[in-house]
């Protein structure tokens, strides 16, 4: 259900303003959550996530970029976004993927910005390669 | 003698054992056939009753604290905060997005699907519930 469901996605053109792309970023996060039983029936993550806390990650992961105003940025953004979603409800993407990205993924990033000893230089190198 | 005995009694067998296992499959089927038709029955008797037995306008105080209870712990609020039907998402620190959160965690707890232009309307706790509601009555 999920697959016919993408299958039938298309790219859509530009968003013509803020409000737009603000609306498709819903529209989104709605499909993507809609996906999540699915998901967890592919990669059998019974006993490691529950459908709430995945959803919670995929929201985190949404609000890391909520400090992007360009509609044509969202976009990209939402392109990746479908095309990431689409990878994973087609299983091309092993357990240990989704583990590591969504399950545990939080954890080793919030590690990482909270360390203390690594040097601006690191971290403004760190910073112009993830953004 | 004592070989045309043998293969008369491996014959006998052969024969046997296909006939056994046509009467296990005959059996099973009027045994799954049964309990299938037996199932429906008791759907179909059930329905009715649920169907007559639900008469609300508004939405019941048990869905209300029930909503109450998710949106708590989608917003990882402590249990000594009040959220009443009156709550509004915005005054319980909600943006957008967890509105949205709240909404896909009440389809997954209710296990309705919430329409966007429905889901849009939704402000308070009551608006939510009501709507559960009123979608429950129709899948129903």
């Amino acid at each position: 259900m999920a697959n016919a469901a993408l299958r039938n996605v298309k790219v859509l053109p530009n968003s013509a303003n803020m409000e737009e792309a603000r609306h498709r970023v819903f529209e989104f996060f709605r499909t993507a959550c809609r996906s999540l039983p699915s998901v967890m029936e592919i990669y059998n993550l019974y006993d490691v996530v529950s459908v709430s806390e995945l959803r919670s990650s995929v929201a985190s992961q949404i609000r890391n970029n909520i400090h992007v105003t360009d509609p044509k940025v969202i976009d990209m953004l939402l392109f990746k976004g479908m095309e990431e979603l689409k990878n994973v409800v087609d299983h091309s993407k092993q357990r240990h993927h989704i583990i590591g990205q969504y399950v545990v993924g939080r954890q080793v990033q919030d590690s990482a910005t909270k360390d203390p000893d690594t040097s601006t230089f690191l971290k403004n190198f760190y910073n112009t390669n993830y953004f | 003698m004592a070989t045309n005995a043998l293969a008369g009694t491996s014959l006998s067998m052969r024969s046997l054992l296909p006939q056994t296992q046509a009467f296990t499959s005959i059996s099973g089927l009027r045994s799954a056939s049964i309990s299938s038709f037996g199932r429906k029955n008791v759907s179909f008797s059930l329905q009715p009753r649920s169907i007559r037995l639900k008469i609300s306008c508004a939405a019941k105080p048990e869905t209300v604290e029930k909503v109450c209870k998710i949106v708590k712990k989608q917003l990882a609020m402590p249990e000594t905060d009040v959220v009443t039907g009156e709550s509004k998402f915005a005054t319980l620190g909600a943006d957008s997005l967890d509105t949205v959160e709240i909404v896909m965690a009440l389809e997954e707890a209710f296990g309705i699907a919430i329409e966007e232009d429905s889901a849009q309307s939704i402000a308070t706790v009551q608006d939510a519930a009501d709507l559960i509601e009123e979608i429950v009555q129709k899948s129903s």
